[in-house]
C-alpha cells in the first residue's frame, strides 16, 4: 500500500491532491496490519508464521474495535472536493475571469483526487464490513448511541458524491441509476428507522438526543435528491427533499432551542457543529438541481448556510477544546465548508457579480486550505487516528467489555 | 485549564502588564514585594494598577507627568496601602476606563465591554466566568481590593452613609472618585471587604443570566420579587439617567410606523377614496425625526455617564431585544421618508444601517444556537421578536431601494430564526421562564414578524404572490386571535415598552394596504381602513397616558429596578425551579425529568469552556480569584 501510494504521488498535480497522497501514506501505514491480512489472504504467503499472524490478528482486531463509521468523514470530504473540482472544472456559463483562472487546473488532477477519494473509501469500507463481520455487537451499539447513529449516514453520503463528481459514470445511464439505487436506498431505510423513532414514542426522543450530527442525516436525503434529480428523476428528488427539509425544519428549530442543555456533544466532536450550516449548503444546491436555477429559495438556503458560518466562526472559543489534540473528527470541518463553496460557485454563477465571484474564491480557497491542512494533520499523526479515547468508540467499548477482546 | 497555569506564574502574567519603567520601580524599590509573593496574585497585581492612569497620563499631558513622578516614590514608600490615591490622572474617565480594562478584564482575551455594547461580542461569556467569584472568601491583603473598587464601597460602606449620593456611583462611568481618593489618603482605613463583597462586584462583573430570572419577575422582567433586594436606594428616586430604560426607543418605533402608515395611505391606489394628504406623512416623520434625535441622545448621554447600567440592560435577558429598536426606528424613518423631501435614498444607507443589526444578530442569535446561559429554550419571550424583525424590516427598506441580493440575505436569515422562535414560543416549554402566564401588550409583537415579512417578500419578488399572502394571512390571524382578546389587556401598570408593542398593528394596517392594492374591493378597503384606525387610536391613546403619567403623575420613568439587581442569590433560591417544573409538566414524566436535570445542569457548549457556574470546586474560586485580581 505504501508503495502504491509512493507511485501515485508524482503524479500529483494540484496540491490539493498532493497532500492528498500524504494522507493514503498514513491511512495505509496505519491500517497496514489490515490491509497486509486481506492481501496476505488473496496472495498466498505461506511463509508466514503462526506468531505473526495471530500478532497481526490482535492489532486488527483492537483497531477494528476502535473503528467506527466517524472514518467515513474522510472519505465525504474528499468526495466534496472531488465534487467541486468537478464542477469547477465543467461546462459553464460564467465567463467572469475569476471562474476562467480556476481553468488552469489541469483535469488529471480531478481524476486523481477522485482515483484517491475511490481508494479511500473502498479502503474503509472494506474495514467497515469486517467490523460488522467480526463486531457485530459494536455495530450495533454504535447505531444506539445518539451521535453514532448519524455517522451511519455518512459513508452512503459518500458514495452519492462519489456518484455524483465520476468522471466515468455519467446520470441517465443504467449503471448510474443502479448505482443510485444501491447508495440511496439504505439513506432512506434509515430515515425511516430514525425519523420514526422521532415522532413515534421509539427508543429515542428528538428533544433529548438532537445534536449538531443529526443533521447528517438530513443531508444525507439532500444528496440523494440532488443526485436523482441530476439523473432527471425529478419526482423521486422532489420526494427525498421534502422529507429532509421537513425533518430540518424540526431539527433546526429543536437544535436552536438546546433543550438538552449542550452536553449531548463530547469537546472532542464539536467541530461536528460545522454541519449547521453543512444542511442549507446541500438544500440549496440540491434546489437548484431540482429548480433548474438557482432561485431565491436557494439563494435564501445559501444565506443561511453563510450567516451560520459567521455565527460559528466569530465564537471560536466553541472550538477551543477540540482543537488542542488532532482528532479525526476534525475532518468535519471540511465538508461543510466545501458543499458551502459550491453553492457559492452556483450562486456566483447565477448573479454574475465581482462581490459574488470574490466570495466564491475566498470560500473555495478556505476549504482547499483546510482540506490540505487536515490531510497534513493526519499525515503527522498517524498514531492518533485510532485514540484510546474517542467519544464513540470508547462508548462502544465501555458498555460491552467483553466484545472487546 | 488556563486558569492553573496563572496559578503557577502570576507573576510573570503581571509582570508582562506593567510598562518597563514601572516594573524596575516596583520590583526594585517595592519592600516585601518578592517575600509576598505568596500571598496570592493580589501583590503582584499591584503594580499594575497606578501604572495605568501613570502611563495614560504620560500621554495626556506633562503636568500629570510632573505630578505622577513626584508621587511614585510616595507610592512606593507607602506600600500599595494608599495606592489608588496618589497618582491622578488629568481626566478621571480615563483612569476609570483603563483601571476598569486592567483590573476586570486584564485576563479576558478579546474585547472589553467598557468601550460599547457592539464591541462586548464576548463579554457575556466572560460574564459568566467573573460572576463566579462573589462568594469567595477575598485573599489577605485586600486593600489593594478595596482600593480598586473603592468607589462601590463607599458607596455602601455604613460608616459613609452620610454621603447617600454615592451610592449611585457604581453605575457612573466615571464618578466622585477624587474625594474619595483624597480621603483615602488622609489615611482613613478601609474595614474588611468581605462583609461588601457583593456590592463591590456590582460594577467589575456581568451579571448572570440566571440571577436575572431568579430576582427578577413579571412579564418584562421588570419587578423584583419579594425576597430580593437591589443595589441601589430603593426609597428614594434615582437620578433621571438610571431610569430611563432602552424600551424609550418603543416611542421612535410607534411613531415612525404612523409615519409609514401615513404614507402607504397618501400614495396607495386602493385608499385614494380616503384623501390622506401627505402633509400627515411629513409631519409624524419630522416628529419622528426629532423623537429619535432626543431619544438617542439622552440614551448616549446614559452610555456616557452611566455605562453599567447601559452593560446591565444589555445582559437583561429581554431588553437585549430592545437594543434592536434604536436601529429599526432608524430603518422605519428611511422607509417612511416623504417623498417631498426625497424620493432616492443612497444605496450605502442601507448597508450602513444593517450593519449594526447584523452585528448585534450575529451576537444574539449565536446565544441561542451555541448555548451558554441564555440558550432560546430559556430566554424565549414575544420581545425576541424585535430581534427578528429588524431583518423583515431591513429586507422590506432594502429590496425597495432596488437592492437584490442583501435583502434576500437578511429574509432569509429572519426567516429561519423566525420559525425557531415561532415553535419555541408556541411550546411553552417548562424551561422557559418569561413567557408571561397571562395576556400582555408584548403578545401583540407576534403580529410583527408575519406582516412586515409579507411586504419584504412582496417587493422582493415584485408583486404581493402567494408567498407574501400567506405571511400576510398568518399575520392577520394572529392579530384576531390577539384582538378577540383584547379585554384581558387590562390591570396592566403603563410602561414605556408598551410603545414598542404599537408598531405591530401599524405594521398589520400597512400589509393590509398593500394586499388591497393587489386585491381592491369593499371588504379589503374596509379592512384597511379598520386597522389602520385601530392603530392610530392605540397610538393616540398611548400617547395621552404618557402625557398623564409624564406630566400629571410624574410617573413616567419610575425607578429601574431591572437593572439594579444586587448579583447575590438569597439563600431560599435554590430550588425553587425544580418546583416551578414540576408544576410546569406534571403529566410528561419522562421528557420532564430530562428537562429538569437539563435545567439545572449548567453545562453547555459556551460555559463548559470556563470553570463550573457556581464556585463549589476549590480550584474554580481561585481560579476566579486569581481572574478578577488580574
Amino acid at each position: 500500500m505504501v508503495f502504491m501510494s509512493q507511485i501515485l504521488q508524482p503524479t500529483m498535480v494540484s496540491p490539493g491532491s498532493q497532500s492528498e497522497g500524504e494522507l493514503v501514506i498514513d491511512i495505509s501505514t496505519n491500517n497496514s496490519t489490515t490491509t497486509t491480512t486481506t492481501i496476505s489472504g488473496t496472495n498466498e504467503q505461506q511463509t508466514i508464521s503462526m506468531i505473526i499472524m495471530k500478532r497481526l490478528k490482535q492489532s486488527l482486531n483492537s483497531s477494528l474495535t476502535r473503528f467506527h463509521a466517524g472514518y467515513f468523514r474522510i472519505s465525504l470530504s474528499l468526495g466534496g472536493q472531488a465534487l467541486l473540482w468537478k464542477t469547477l472544472l465543467g461546462h459553464t456559463v460564467d465567463q467572469n475571469t475569476i471562474r476562467l483562472v480556476l481553468y488552469v487546473i489541469h483535469p488529471t488532477a480531478l481524476l486523481v483526487l477522485w482515483s484517491l477519494t475511490l481508494f479511500i473509501l473502498i479502503l474503509l469500507s472494506l474495514l467497515y464490513i469486517l467490523k460488522c463481520l467480526l463486531h457485530f455487537a459494536l455495530v450495533k451499539a454504535e447505531f444506539l448511541h445518539h451521535v453514532g447513529v448519524n455517522y451511519l449516514y455518512i459513508p452512503w453520503i459518500s458514495w452519492l458524491l462519489l456518484l455524483q463528481s465520476s468522471p466515468f459514470v455519467t446520470p441517465k445511464t443504467r449503471s448510474y441509476l443502479v448505482l443510485w439505487l444501491v447508495f440511496a436506498i439504505p439513506v432512506v431505510a434509515l430515515d425511516v428507522k430514525i425519523y420514526g423513532q422521532w415522532f413515534t414514542k421509539g427508543k429515542r426522543f428528538l428533544s433529548s438526543d438532537a445534536n449538531p450530527t443529526s443533521q447528517l442525516s438530513i443531508v444525507g436525503n439532500l444528496v440523494g435528491a440532488q443526485a436523482a434529480a441530476i439523473m432527471g428523476w425529478k419526482e423521486i428528488a422532489i420526494c427525498l427533499f421534502s422529507v429532509g427539509i421537513a425533518h430540518y425544519l424540526v431539527l433546526f428549530v429543536t437544535l436552536y432551542q438546546r433543550l438538552s442543555g449542550g452536553d449531548r456533544l463530547p469537546a472532542m466532536l464539536r467541530p461536528a457543529l460545522f454541519s449547521y450550516f453543512a444542511a442549507p449548503s446541500v438544500a440549496s444546491l440540491a434546489w437548484e438541481s431540482i429548480a433548474g436555477t438557482f432561485d431565491t429559495s436557494s439563494k435564501m438556503l445559501f444565506f443561511l448556510s453563510l450567516f451560520l458560518l459567521m455565527s460559528l466562526v466569530f465564537r471560536p472559543a466553541l472550538f477551543k477544546r477540540s482543537m488542542i489534540r488532532f482528532n479525526v473528527a476534525w475532518w468535519a470541518y471540511s465538508f461543510p465548508l466545501t458543499v458551502l463553496a459550491l453553492a457559492s460557485t452556483e450562486y456566483a454563477q447565477e448573479v454574475r457579480g465581482g462581490i459574488a465571484h470574490v466570495l466564491m474564491l475566498i470560500l473555495i480557497i478556505i476549504s482547499v486550505l483546510v482540506s490540505i491542512t487536515l490531510a497534513v494533520f493526519t499525515g503527522f499523526n498517524t498514531r492518533m487516528l485510532l485514540p484510546d479515547n474517542d467519544p464513540i468508540a470508547s462508548l462502544q467499548i465501555n458498555p460491552l467489555p467483553t466484545l472487546s477482546t | 485549564m488556563e486558569k492553573s497555569e496563572y496559578l503557577d506564574s502570576p507573576k510573570q502574567d503581571s509582570g508582562e502588564a506593567v510598562p518597563p519603567l514601572i516594573k524596575i520601580i516596583s520590583t526594585n524599590d517595592l519592600e516585601g514585594f518578592d517575600s509576598n509573593k505568596e500571598n496570592s496574585s493580589l501583590i503582584n497585581l499591584h503594580p499594575s494598577f497606578p501604572i495605568q492612569p501613570f502611563a495614560s497620563s504620560l500621554v495626556e499631558s506633562e503636568t500629570a507627568v510632573v505630578q505622577t513622578l513626584n508621587e511614585e516614590p510616595q507610592l512606593i514608600n507607602h506600600l500599595r496601602k494608599h495606592s489608588v490615591s496618589i497618582s491622578m490622572p488629568s481626566s478621571p474617565m480615563k483612569v476609570d476606563m483603563e483601571s476598569t480594562k486592567r483590573v476586570v478584564f486584564s485576563d479576558s482575551v478579546e474585547t472589553m465591554s467598557v468601550f460599547g455594547i457592539l464591541d462586548s461580542s464576548f463579554s457575556s461569556t466572560h460574564g459568566s466566568e467573573q460572576q463566579k467569584f462573589h462568594s469567595q472568601p477575598i485573599p489577605k491583603g485586600s486593600k489593594f481590593a478595596e482600593a480598586v473598587n473603592g468607589e462601590n464601597l463607599a458607596a455602601y460602606h455604613p460608616s459613609i452613609k452620610r454621603l447617600r449620593d454615592n451610592r449611585f456611583d457604581s453605575f457612573k462611568t466615571w464618578s466622585g472618585k477624587l474625594e474619595r481618593q483624597i480621603s483615602n489618603l488622609r489615611g482613613r482605613p478601609w474595614e474588611t471587604a468581605s462583609e461588601n463583597n457583593g456590592a463591590q462586584n456590582a460594577k467589575n462583573e456581568a451579571l448572570h443570566v440566571d440571577r436575572y430570572f431568579d430576582a427578577l419577575e413579571g412579564p418584562e422582567l421588570e419587578t423584583l420579587r419579594s425576597s430580593e433586594e437591589i443595589v441601589l436606594p430603593d426609597d428614594k428616586q434615582w437620578p433621571f439617567l438610571l431610569r430611563y430604560p432602552i424600551s424609550s426607543f418603543g416611542i421612535c418605533l410607534g411613531v415612525g410606523s404612523q409615519a409609514m402608515l401615513y404614507k402607504t395611505l397618501a400614495t396607495s391606489a386602493s385608499t385614494k377614496f380616503l384623501h390622506i394628504s401627505p402633509t400627515i406623512n411629513l409631519t409624524l416623520w419630522c416628529i419622528s425625526v426629532a423623537l429619535v434625535a432626543i431619544i438617542s441622545s439622552i440614551y448616549l448621554l446614559k452610555l456616557m455617564l452611566y455605562f453599567e447600567a447601559v452593560r446591565r440592560e444589555y445582559y437583561h435577558p429581554i431588553r437585549v431585544n430592545f437594543f434592536f429598536a434604536p436601529w429599526i426606528a432608524l430603518l422605519f424613518l428611511a422607509i417612511g421618508l416623504p417623498p417631498s423631501i426625497a424620493t432616492n435614498l443612497p444605496r450605502c444607507l442601507w448597508y450602513i444601517l444593517m450593519a449594526p443589526i447584523f452585528c448585534l444578530e450575529l451576537k444574539i442569535y449565536g446565544q441561542w444556537m451555541s448555548g451558554g446561559q441564555r440558550r432560546l429554550s430559556k430566554v424565549a419571550n414575544p420581545s425576541n421578536h424585535l430581534a427578528i424583525v429588524g431583518n423583515f424590516v431591513g429586507a422590506l427598506l432594502g429590496a425597495s431601494m432596488g437592492l437584490k441580493e442583501g435583502p434576500i440575505f437578511f429574509f432569509a436569515v429572519g426567516l429561519a430564526h423566525y420559525t425557531v422562535l415561532f415553535v419555541t414560543l408556541y411550546q411553552r416549554l417548562p424551561t422557559n421562564e418569561t413567557l408571561p402566564k397571562e395576556l400582555h401588550p408584548v403578545f401583540f409583537l407576534f403580529v410583527a414578524a408575519p406582516s412586515v415579512a409579507s411586504m419584504a417578500w412582496a417587493v422582493i419578488q415584485g408583486s404581493f404572490n402567494n408567498g407574501s399572502r400567506i405571511a400576510y394571512f398568518i399575520a392577520l390571524f394572529l392579530y384576531f386571535s390577539l384582538a378577540v382578546r383584547v379585554n384581558f389587556f387590562r390591570g396592566f401598570k403603563f410602561s414605556l415598552g408598551w410603545w414598542a408593542y404599537t408598531f405591530p398593528m401599524t405594521g398589520a394596517a400597512i400589509a393590509t394596504i398593500r394586499y388591497s392594492n393587489e386585491v381592491t374591493n369593499i371588504v379589503t378597503q374596509s379592512l384597511c381602513v379598520l386597522l389602520s384606525a385601530i392603530a392610530t387610536l392605540t397610538v393616540t391613546v398611548l400617547l395621552g397616558s404618557t402625557i398623564l403619567h409624564a406630566f400629571v403623575l410624574r410617573d413616567l420613568f419610575p425607578n429601574d429596578i431591572a437593572i439594579a439587581i444586587s448579583d447575590r442569590k438569597p439563600k431560599r433560591h435554590t430550588h425553587r425551579k425544580w418546583f416551578h417544573l414540576r408544576n410546569g409538566s406534571a403529566d410528561k414524566k419522562d421528557n420532564e425529568n430530562f428537562l429538569k436535570s437539563a435545567n439545572t445542569d449548567c453545562r453547555d457548549l459556551e460555559a463548559a469552556l470556563k470553570p463550573p457556574c457556581r464556585p463549589e470546586s476549590k480550584e474554580a474560586v481561585q481560579a476566579s480569584s486569581l481572574s478578577d485580581a488580574k
